[in-house]
């Protein structure tokens, strides 16, 4: 048979053909040559010339093309589906554990993008174009920071920025709510005027303030409730509104509620549950705090106007740095930043991104894990179908199309996983919050952006752990159709499925690992001894001002009298006042020197303390004497904390020495460094000033106790006793604050010990899989062996040999991991090096240990094999 | 039958009826391109309007030539033609003037 049919369209023939299905092609070919042949014998001369046989020859590559795309139609794509369906519901416990595992990972990964979402993606709700909004701070050029504004600079920045519709103040205030029994403390904000206009919010109830509630001090008893509040106090009753409540021991009228969204511009914090306006800051400072251009208390947002760009807004933020550097000489080296949109300042943003992306790589390191164990199951029971997918090749079915085939088993099974994952993603706003170490004004619940990233991260999951088996299916089934040999394909398989364990061994060792030393610095943490001892000691806030006792005579009888009233109470041994509490705040700093040393002068730690302070702390005095009792220091006089001592007067005796600051001190003593804001900030210079000569109106009051210590109820029946109108705010044990203080620590450590935990877990089963399926494929050797008289326990030696091999190669290849986890989490760390070695090694034993286990018990079953039985198979 | 046949896939069938058999005399007849024709005659071929069968191989070998895929309708391919001529017909009624008035 000769053909007719020219070169050139023989090429472009066998070219288009590659397009079409294999199992097609040779048939398409077919009829294609024939066609071809039979237009080149033609008979008309016209035929045979090369524009119509160009233009013939060319509907093979759309024909071609049309029949790949018929190949991958819907039609096949539901068979597929249909059959993976099947297939899976044929073995409901493979498909179970595997969807269980999978839905671990999706939805771990989910819930922490939620939390990513509310806290860092998504402006808190209630808030018009919360994009147009931008937050304005107070820095200097030396030293970069992010804080508030004095009253005076606010007032300022309102008449000179430009390009801004609004310029909103607002400041955190806690109030006591109610009177008597029913008093509560609640954290307020303090709002300009035109805060609510700024924020485009609306009322629920009633109205919110305007403009004309905030003209003048004191002057403005008006309050809008949060939503939350109204609910939980009010039971929802509208009539409240116009209604008049106790804040502080001044009557407001409510005036309206907030929308139920409204939390505030803040997503971290305890969400505001009332809004005054800021001419009602406590009474008690008078008008001070709208005149000091040195006293910052107020933050500040604005709103873009129109068509005004962020960059053109903050290049007003120079204007106004100039004006204010003239205004005042505090604002010396003041510099005015803007940022864009509200809900986090930068530092803030900083801090939670880092959490968030810690959060992130661990559970990150979970999705992986499981996947690479489902895989593995996959793989495992893919051995099994080696005759089915045989068949299938046989009978024409490509290596692309098989692996379609064991693809879309696995998106099946990582929908089925994204499914059981939806109800813990609905939920995770109920689950999160507690187990963030932080408070959320947000609430962190899921929106379609988290469903999307659910599904998403499903599919990815999916894809993830079906690529592998498809891939080394589709290769091994080709391999034993045409070779007649599953050894060589089910070699591979093998060492895919080590090269799994061995990276689920070293993905758990790094979970293992970091859960370790974030277990030991708590341990640490508890153990440590901040400079004081907070075993037995309990701490309440008071304050006296808050509930109208705004003179100081009064105020210090009440002080003593309360004192007094304390040591009685059963198992109190001392009881003292001050200004602020260790690690759980309060705190307060001044500028202190020696006479004339400006050049030096310092910003202290601000202590104010009553009798027996330094005794009821455990705080030791290391020169000279504490302070005494009310009655006992007639002249000013302090004591001052090492760290103080040496940076004023380094080599020197520093009893004796003036110190200059808010009046002249005497230096009378030495107290040891306390660690007061936080474990992990090393102390910093501090002065004790005697309450006697520095009145503060909101102390805490510090009991120390024998064992537990009073209870709250007590406490605030004692406290009723002295004056029925003063609440106690809060009451807080410092045991458990120090503890609570490691409070990332702990979450964190919570969260990977589980994790770590599983991961060992799903380690363990994926390598004794692997152990048994090799016992299982070498019985008939072992068989052999036996009948050769093989000691059994030398067998079990050899099976065991393979698997701690790969345990020690997961081993090796996780430290480098945990290395990597321990770096990530230094800052997290306390009084452990991220790379501690006793901590790495004992993980390393753990997986070795359980890697063993999990080699063991399979490889003992090769020992009973009966020869006979095995060889006869 | 899901959806009308459309006019290519008519003319397609009409030329197999008219003694087409294979797909270049197809092509002729219809002077439709092959790039065309041939997805089209996949697809009336799936959904049962016209079957196959290949030439004998002999009567290839006797020609020198490769068999050819020869293209047959089907009862069904015969009902969706005349249905479908039946449309076409009844839709150039619709498009032209009324009888009365086109032969005065």
């Amino acid at each position: 048979m000769t053909t007719r049919v020219p070169r050139w369209a023989r090429w472009l023939l066998r070219a288009s053909s590659l397009v079409v299905p294999a199992h097609r092609r040779l048939e398409w070919m077919e009829e294609w040559t024939a066609e071809v042949e039979a237009l080149a014998r033609s008979r008309r001369e016209t035929d045979r010339d090369y524009p119509s046989m160009a233009r013939f020859v060319a509907g093979a590559l759309p024909h071609a093309l049309w029949m790949r795309k018929e190949e991958w139609t819907m039609e096949s794509v539901v068979q597929d589906v249909r059959f993976a369906a099947r297939v899976l519901r044929r073995s409901p416990g493979f498909t179970a554990v595997a969807a269980l595992t999978l839905a671990l990972g999706i939805g771990a990964n989910a819930s922490i993008f939620s939390l990513v979402n509310g806290m860092l993606l998504r402006a808190p709700q209630g808030i018009a174009e919360p994009d147009r909004l931008v937050q304005i701070a107070r820095s200097y050029d030396q030293a970069p920071r992010w804080d508030s504004f004095s009253w005076p600079a606010f007032e300022l920045i309102r008449s000179e920025s430009r390009g801004l519709s609004g310029v909103a103040g607002f400041q955190d205030q806690p109030f006591v709510l109610g009177r008597g029994a029913e008093a509560e403390q609640v954290l307020g904000q303090l709002v300009s005027g035109n805060f609510f206009e700024v924020l485009g919010a609306r009322p629920y109830v009633g109205r919110l303030l305007r403009p004309s509630d905030d003209v003048s001090p004191g002057a403005h008893a008006v309050v809008v409730l949060s939503h939350a509040l109204w609910t939980r106090r009010f039971g929802g009753d509208p009539e409240v509104v116009g209604q008049t409540i106790h804040l502080g021991g001044d009557s407001y009228e409510v005036v309206g509620v907030a929308a139920p969204g409204l939390t505030g511009v803040e997503t971290i914090g305890t969400p505001p549950a009332l809004w005054v306006p800021t001419m009602q800051h406590p009474p008690y400072y008078g008008e001070l705090p709208f005149s000091r251009w040195g006293w910052s208390w107020i933050d500040v947002i604005g709103r873009l106007d129109g068509g005004v760009s962020f960059q053109q807004a903050r290049a007003s933020m120079d204007v106004v740095t100039t004006r204010l550097r003239d205004a005042d000489s505090v604002n010396e080296d003041i510099r005015v930043l803007m940022a864009p949109g509200v809900g986090l300042d930068p530092d803030g943003r900083r801090q939670a991104s880092q959490l968030s992306l810690l959060l992130a790589v661990i559970v990150g390191l979970v999705l992986l894990l499981t996947c690479t164990n489902v895989a593995n199951l996959f793989l495992a029971r893919a051995t099994g179908r080696g005759p089915e997918f045989g068949v299938r090749v046989a009978i024409g079915a490509g290596r692309a199309r098989l692996g379609r085939q064991i693809l879309t088993e696995s998106l099946l099974l990582a929908v089925v996983a994204t499914l059981v994952a939806v109800p813990v993603v609905y939920s995770a706003d109920r689950f999160l919050p507690a187990l963030f170490p932080y408070a959320l004004a947000v609430p962190v619940g899921a929106d379609l952006r988290v469903y999307a990233f659910l599904v998403g991260i499903g599919l990815l999951a999916g894809l993830l752990f079906g690529a592998v088996p498809a891939w080394v299916e589709s290769r091994r089934a080709l391999a034993d159709v045409i070779r007649d040999a599953a050894s060589s394909g089910a070699r591979r398989s093998t060492r895919v499925r080590d090269a799994l364990v061995v990276g689920q061994l070293g993905l758990s060792l790094g979970l293992v690992s970091a859960a370790a030393l974030l277990g030991r610095s708590v341990l640490n943490a508890h153990a440590a001894r901040p400079g004081f001892e907070p075993e037995g000691l309990v701490v309440a806030w008071i304050d006296p001002a808050a509930a109208g006792r705004e003179d100081e005579e009064e105020g210090r009888g009440l002080y003593r009298r309360l004192l007094d009233r304390m040591v009685d109470l059963p198992g109190i041994q001392r009881a003292t006042l001050a200004n602020q509490a260790p690690v759980v705040g309060g705190h307060s700093r001044s500028t202190v020197m020696p006479p004339g040393r400006e050049d030096v002068a310092y910003e202290a730690e601000r202590i104010v303390v009553g009798p027996e302070y330094f005794e009821g702390l455990g705080i030791p005095i290391l020169r000279g004497r504490g302070l005494g009792g009310f009655d006992d220091e007639p002249e000013p006089v302090v004591v001052v904390n090492e760290a103080l001592a040496d940076r004023f007067w380094p080599g020197e005796d520093p009893v004796g020495k003036i110190l200059e600051g808010s009046g002249t001190w005497r230096v009378v003593g030495v107290a040891g460094d306390v660690q007061m804001r936080s474990l992990r900030q090393a102390a910093r210079p501090a002065v004790y000033y005697p309450l006697v000569h520095l009145y503060q109106s909101s102390m805490v009051i510090h009991l120390r106790s024998e064992g537990s210590g009073p209870s709250p109820v007590a406490l605030r029946q004692a406290v009723a006793e002295v004056d029925p109108d003063l609440p106690v705010a809060a009451i807080v044990d410092l045991r458990s604050a120090v503890t609570a203080s490691m409070g990332e620590t702990r979450t964190l450590g919570f969260l990977v010990g589980a994790f770590a935990g599983l991961a060992l877990l799903l380690a363990a089963v994926g390598l004794y899989g692997l152990v048994s399926f090799g016992a299982a494929q070498r019985v008939r050797e072992m068989g052999i062996r036996i009948a050769l008289g093989a000691r059994p326990d030398a067998l079990v030696r050899l099976m065991l040999r393979r698997g701690l091999a790969l345990a020690v190669i997961g081993v090796m290849a996780g430290l480098g991991v945990s290395w990597l986890l321990g770096q990530a989490l230094a800052g997290l760390l306390f009084g452990i090096p991220p790379d501690d070695a006793l901590t790495l090694s004992g993980a390393a034993l753990l997986l070795l240990a359980t890697a063993a286990l999990a080699a063991w018990i399979p490889a003992r079953r090769v020992a009973r094999v009966d020869p006979a039985a095995s060889l006869r198979d | 039958m899901p959806r009308p046949l459309g006019f290519t896939s008519l003319r397609i069938l009409a030329a197999i009826r008219d003694g087409s058999t294979y797909g270049l005399e197809i092509v002729r007849d219809t002077e439709l391109p092959s790039g065309t024709i041939y997805p089209t005659l996949g697809r009336m071929r799936r959904n049962g309007l016209v079957r196959t069968r290949w030439e004998d191989q002999r009567t290839a070998e006797r020609e020198g030539r490769p068999r050819r895929r020869y293209y047959e309708l089907t009862a069904e391919g015969w009902r969706a033609l005349v249905e479908g001529v039946a449309r076409l017909r009844d839709a150039a009624e619709k498009l032209s003037p009324p009888l009365g008035s086109s032969s005065g």
